[in-house]
């Protein structure tokens, strides 16, 4: 089989997608099936297990806004992910209380999901709640009036589209709010 | 040791047409390789802007079109599909038929091929700047314009696949299996990180999204860019390959291990610990096939080296292999789970991805272009001081950007690890390594001008030679 490898295409070909699909299926078809949180969306009435909340399918505004959000590519610069690091925790935390940590039955109705691999700007998995619609709305239309050094695009479209903002916005506030880990429920709108 | 002369003749017989010679129009070749510089240059353009963008941000910032996010995918997108993609096959299309004795299966089927990539191209660019994009990383296209994507790989693959069955050595030399393989795994991992992923959500469809993303690199560049570099690194510098069985492993090794390492991309995220695990244990193993790969290559130049300074493919060439070890040793590193901590997310990944899409893969496609160049038209390369600045463009250029992303992004992730220091703060104190960026990518950008005027000066010359 060795020798006969390299002169021989048909064993060739067969080798290779051989080789390729033993990763290829342990590595994509079998973890969904191991691990079910992957697919049970969030949901705790215990507190000594953690925070409580249930995880809420999208609305159609939020949904819209999910969709600007994809657009726009915000998911280019904002990851969506709380890690297992103790500076992911307090980053996305709030006054002085830190963040849980993102888990997969939080992403259960993401599609496309915007976990992000780059962070020009801050995680956003714990944003909803931590700015009122004012605030947004005069980021959207310059972020560095409200951050000096900022480098966010400004997006007028959207802040003077009010539809769009609107939708966006609402997108932004469910951000991370199916745990409620917030003391007092001290939430901005 | 006999096997390797076979392969030595084999892979020089064909350019001394010494033997048997075999006339090839290498048409399809020509217009993959036209567009795909081009390309090459137009893109340059929107990276140019990018990097602008993050020195100053509100450059262009009220036009919806032209704003960075939809910029971004045009950039990426078009670098490695408009760009490199179309470059290696154009350079496929004249290795393999060499390779194999024989002439191209179908000139009129590549070049129906040519044309249609270049429809996915030119419509990609229209859709993604309408914001029309899938919210998938390297997988934005919409999926009318994935289909025909996959239309034209098989129209490739069936060429290739059918000029390999007729070919008239028995023996396959390494180019060829890594063409082979890059055709086979390309069409599996596009159709996961394209079709597959639709029918998933959250984590299983970041899962699938991150297999597909890390293969794009791991098993079409790479496999297509190693063939490249076997196939020109004994031509360039006139020496047989320095071992076929040390190539062997290198292939089965990258065959086997490549595809487990998606999930490295979600370390420390919300994804299953184990699978986290097995992520890191084979992104180490990588280590196997790159470092087989590398040896053999060095092996090769032994007694050669003084060519490197008088041949810019040479140059390319060996430039690329050293820039694909360095990359391929930061991966495994960055997949440990220490050093993920610091660098993940940071302007430090920017800096390894460029090097191994530009300084690794790109340089061996420019070589490529500029070895057959001569050899596809027929006539002398318009210029070889200007292809050396080309080189030396590129390489100051590529560096620049190379190491102040990686100083800037290590730093940066030391400055998240502290959370007493304000994001902004963070975003503030990389300026400067941004502002030496964009410089490094003008740099890079004259880099492609210059490629780009020599290659079609020379393509110009051949056509008005064969007019006069
Ligand atoms: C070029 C990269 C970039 C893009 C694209 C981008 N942002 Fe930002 N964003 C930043 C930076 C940098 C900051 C931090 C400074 C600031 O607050 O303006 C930020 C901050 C934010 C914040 C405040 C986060 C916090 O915790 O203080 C929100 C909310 C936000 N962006 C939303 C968005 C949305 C929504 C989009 C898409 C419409 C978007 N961003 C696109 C770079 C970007």
């Amino acid at each position: 089989m060795l020798n006969r490898i390299d002169i021989d295409a048909k064993v060739f070909v067969g080798a290779a997608l051989v080789m390729f699909f033993i990763g290829g299926t342990l590595t994509t078809v079998v973890p969904p099936m191991v691990d079910t949180s992957w697919s049970k969306p969030f949901e705790n009435n215990d507190p000594s297990k953690g925070p409580t909340g249930k995880l809420l399918p999208y609305t159609e505004q939020e949904k819209k806004g999910h969709a600007i959000y994809v657009r726009e590519g915000c998911w280019y610069c904002h990851t969506q992910q709380t890690r297992t690091l103790l500076a992911d925790t307090k980053r996305s935390g709030w006054r002085g209380v830190d963040s849980p940590v993102s888990t997969p039955d939080e992403f259960v109705y993401d599609s496309p999901h915007m976990f992000g691999t780059k962070r020009t700007g801050p995680d956003l998995s714990r944003v909803g709640g931590k700015y009122d619609q004012q605030w947004h709305r005069t980021h959207f239309k310059n972020p560095r009036d409200l951050v000096p050094g900022s480098i966010m695009p400004p997006f007028p479209w959207i802040a003077n589209n009010e539809e769009e903002f609107q939708a966006l916005v609402a997108y932004l506030q469910r951000l991370g709010r199916a745990k409620n880990w917030r003391p007092d429920n001290d939430y901005e709108k | 040791m006999e096997e390797q002369q076979v392969i030595a003749e084999k892979t020089q017989g064909s350019t001394a047409g010494a033997v048997t010679r075999t006339v090839h129009t290498d048409t399809t070749s020509k217009w993959f390789l036209i567009s795909s510089v081009s390309y090459f240059f137009i893109v340059g353009i929107v990276a140019i802007l990018l990097a602008a963008k993050f020195v100053w941000p509100e450059l262009l910032g009220t036009v919806s079109v032209l704003t960075y996010g939809r910029l971004r995918p045009l950039h990426v997108n078009g670098m490695l599909f408009g760009w490199l993609l179309a470059c290696d096959m154009g350079l496929a299309f004249y290795y393999v038929p060499r390779l194999c004795g024989v002439r191209l299966w179908s000139e009129k089927l590549g070049c129906a091929t040519a044309g249609l990539w270049n429809i996915i191209i030119l419509s990609a660019v229209v859709e993604l700047l309408a914001g029309h994009n899938q919210g998938l990383e390297y997988a934005e296209l919409p999926s009318w314009l994935d289909l025909l994507v996959v239309v034209a790989w098989v129209m490739f693959g069936l060429n290739i696949f059918m000029t390999i069955a007729n070919r008239k050595y028995t023996q396959m030399y390494v180019s060829l299996w890594y063409t082979m393989g890059t055709i086979l795994w390309t069409a599996f991992v596009y159709l996961t990180g394209n079709l597959a992923v639709l029918f998933a959500t959250g984590v299983n469809q970041a899962n699938l999204n991150w297999m597909y993303v890390h293969n794009a690199v791991g098993l079409i560049f790479t496999p297509v860019g190693l063939a490249i570099a076997y196939y020109f690194i004994p031509k360039a510098s006139n020496a047989p390959l320095h071992s076929h069985r040390l190539s062997m492993i290198g292939f089965w090794s990258l065959a086997f291990v490549y595809v487990w390492t998606g999930a490295h991309h979600m370390l420390h995220g919300p994804i299953s610990q184990w699978l986290q695990t097995i992520a890191i244990a084979f992104s180490v193993m990588l280590l196997i096939p790159v470092w087989t790969v590398v040896y053999n290559f060095f092996a090769t130049m032994k007694g050669q080296w003084h060519m490197v300074r008088e041949n810019v493919p040479l140059k390319f060439l060996m430039s690329g292999v050293v820039f694909y070890l360095l990359t391929c040793f930061q991966g495994p590193m960055h997949s440990l789970r220490t050093v993920n901590a610091i660098v993940s997310k940071t302007d430090w990944i920017p800096g390894h991805a460029h090097m191994a899409v530009l300084g690794a893969f790109s340089f061996f496609a420019i070589a490529g272009t500029y070895y057959v160049l001569p050899r596809i038209f027929n006539v002398e390369l318009y210029s070889n001081a200007l292809a050396n600045w080309s080189y030396w463009f590129l390489m100051i250029g590529g560096l620049g950007f190379f190491v102040t992303l990686w100083l800037g992004g290590f730093w940066q992730g030391w400055q998240w690890n502290n959370p007493s220091i304000p994001f902004i703060d963070t975003v503030v104190a990389l300026k400067p390594v941004w502002i030496v960026r964009f410089f490094s990518g003008i740099l890079m950008f004259a880099g492609i001008t210059t490629f780009l005027y020599n290659f079609m000066a020379t393509a110009l010359s051949a056509k008005g030679r064969s007019a006069a």
